[in-house]
């Protein structure tokens, strides 16, 4: 330890004592709050005020133009597209995930032989970057050469060879599938562990009961498994919604807009055509919407609680 | 009881279709990407399954290590999740361990703030952001990539660590605080020990959030001093003449590290990652 360390060392020792320990405690979450009001709250608030800019990386002046782009965004139709993609999507993926997640966390829970060796890989494809498993489906999705068509030709329905993502009607299906492909497996196991928590003797006095397999479902496992699936389906909404690497990496929201979404198209307008002001405002739009998502979450999880 | 024993057989058969049925679908695509990398060009285009065992290769392999860029983009990308998962570690385990154990005014508020960040648009956020890191200088550099990162990393595990360390006995501390000891030496001699399992799995989150972003590093990095993995393998794949084999080569050692560490935390990934969510009683 050199001088000035121990020097420090010391004068920490000093005044450390005379706080109080609940105001230690709030040094301890200092640091975080800095870095989180740095790099979050600021660009927040500096994103919303340049929705209200005409700013663009090409020019140097930045004038204060009110809601003029969001007089623009509501005569643009592509907008009103991406917005439509944008809510079907995330409706789609989340209700499919839930749906799929329980079917997987009900096969897990049977105990099978082998189950155990399962459930340690299923989460894999949940760990591996994006732009992988992007690379892993246009890979299969090549017309001749990919595994799709190949496996298609091969049960006599080689008619519908194509490049799946650049097909106008399966494209945006495709993006759905590498959503539930990530994550359906995380909920499945996320579903287990609640439903591994619920008393086996309710099951027993329910069939005894003479409850039948959808009344036990109904009234036992999904109560007891509601506050994860309330977590889970909160954060893959703002997950899903937010997400902007699937369709970007997959099809760049082609072809002809058919798969762009609200994160793609402000990216598109924030580092393809520089215009800062119109894609902040529609990052704010994105915000907005997620906020009255986020109310009605918090409405949910307070009526729970009480 | 006839039925009731019939109903479990079908239950098990039923079971057993869903298994195999997800192994095929979620595992399979990533073998079939390991099996190209070792496949020629012709290989590939022959539109076969299986091809004459001389068509298997190294040579894709050899190619992205000798000819491309992506030792370098490798290496960025170690460095990069590194230096997020140090960093981010220090700041939300102390963080956490105040938010859980300590009193402040408006707790509950900053806590709800905290998990709301999540519905940031990342998009909206990156706009200031560049602005930020272009006038600090640190464009193209990586301390600007992980200052990004940082933003992809820090909500969640805060909350999640938080969670994790609610369920930690208060009673830890209490003895400890008796005995003498400060906040720190509590947080380290006492809490980390025991919250070792759920650190480990904020280090793997936040590692494979860096280590698989693409938005932050698309727009911060500019060459490839700070290029990573997902920026090869994004430009790669989106060349005119796919080499299918070396870009296949290049996923595989993408996901590699990846699958590794996740085996190790594999255990006790759904535990640790919905800690925020699940209050033990």
């Amino acid at each position: 330890m050199n001088v000035s360390e121990s020097k420090a060392v010391a004068r920490r020792a000093r005044w450390l004592p005379t706080l109080k320990e609940d105001q230690q405690g709030r040094l301890l979450i200092l640091p975080a709050v800095i870095i989180m009001a740095i790099f979050t709250v600021y660009p927040l608030l500096a994103g919303l005020w340049t929705a209200l800019t005409d700013q663009n990386l090409l020019r140097n002046e930045v004038n204060f133009v009110g809601l003029a782009n969001f007089q623009r965004m509501v005569a643009d139709p592509v907008f009103w597209q991406t917005l439509e993609h944008s809510i079907v999507l995330t409706t789609v993926v989340v209700a499919l995930q839930v749906v799929l997640g329980l079917i997987l966390a009900w096969a897990m829970q049977q105990n099978l032989p082998g189950i155990g060796l399962f459930k340690s890989f299923v989460m894999a494809s949940w760990v591996i970057p994006v732009a992988a498993t992007v690379t892993i489906f246009k890979f299969m999705a090549q017309p001749d050469i990919g595994f799709i068509n190949i496996l298609l030709k091969a049960i006599g329905l080689g008619s519908f060879n194509r490049y799946w993502f650049g097909d106008l009607t399966f494209a945006l299906p495709f993006i759905m599938l590498l959503h539930l492909w990530r994550n359906v497996p995380f909920y499945g196991i996320a579903f287990l562990a609640a439903m591994n928590a619920i008393p086996k003797n309710y099951y027993e006095a329910a069939e005894i009961d003479g409850a039948g397999a959808w009344a036990r479902f109904r009234h036992i496992t999904l109560p007891g498994i509601r506050s994860m699936m309330v977590v889970m389906v909160t954060i893959h909404v703002l997950w899903t919604f937010n997400n902007f690497d699937f369709v970007w990496l997959a099809t760049g929201g082609g072809p002809v807009n058919t798969t762009e979404v609200l994160p793609t198209y402000v990216y598109r307008q924030s580092w393809s055509n520089y215009d800062l002001g119109y894609a902040a405002s529609m990052g704010t739009v994105m915000l907005v919407i997620l906020m009255i998502y986020f109310i009605i979450y918090l409405r949910i999880t307070e009526r729970q609680a009480a | 009881m006839q039925s009731l024993s019939r109903r479990r057989a079908q239950n098990a058969v039923l079971a057993y279709v869903v298994v195999i049925a997800s192994t095929i679908f979620f595992i399979l695509p990533m073998l079939w990407i390991a099996y190209t990398s070792f496949r020629t060009q012709a290989s590939i285009f022959s539109g076969a399954v299986l091809s004459p065992l001389s068509e298997y290769t190294l040579q894709n392999y050899e190619t992205i290590f000798s000819v491309t860029d992506f030792p370098q983009y490798f290496w960025n990308s170690i460095q990069i999740g590194a230096i997020v998962t140090l960093f981010s570690l220090v700041v939300s385990i102390i963080g956490a361990y105040g938010l859980s154990r300590f009193s402040l005014p408006g707790k509950n508020a900053l806590i709800i703030g905290i998990f709301s960040t999540q519905m940031f648009p990342q998009v909206l956020l990156i706009i200031p952001m560049y602005l930020v890191v272009v006038n600090l200088q640190l464009l193209d550099q990586v301390v600007g990539v992980v200052l990004g990162q940082l933003i992809l990393v820090l909500p969640f595990q805060i909350w999640m660590l938080k969670g994790y360390f609610d369920n930690l006995p208060p009673d830890l501390d209490d003895a400890a605080r008796i005995d003498g000891t400060n906040i720190l030496q509590r947080l380290l001699y006492v809490i980390l020990p025991v919250a070792a399992p759920g650190i480990a799995v904020a280090a793997f989150f936040s590692f494979v959030v860096s280590w698989g972003d693409y938005l932050i590093v698309s727009i911060i990095s500019q060459s490839e001093r700070t290029a990573t993995v997902t920026l090869i393998m994004q430009r790669l794949s989106a060349s005119l003449l796919i080499r299918w084999g070396q870009v296949a080569a290049v996923a595989v050692l993408t996901i590699v590290p990846t699958i590794i560490l996740f085996s190790i935390v594999q255990r006790r990934l759904v535990e640790g990652l919905t800690a925020g969510a699940v209050r033990e009683e």
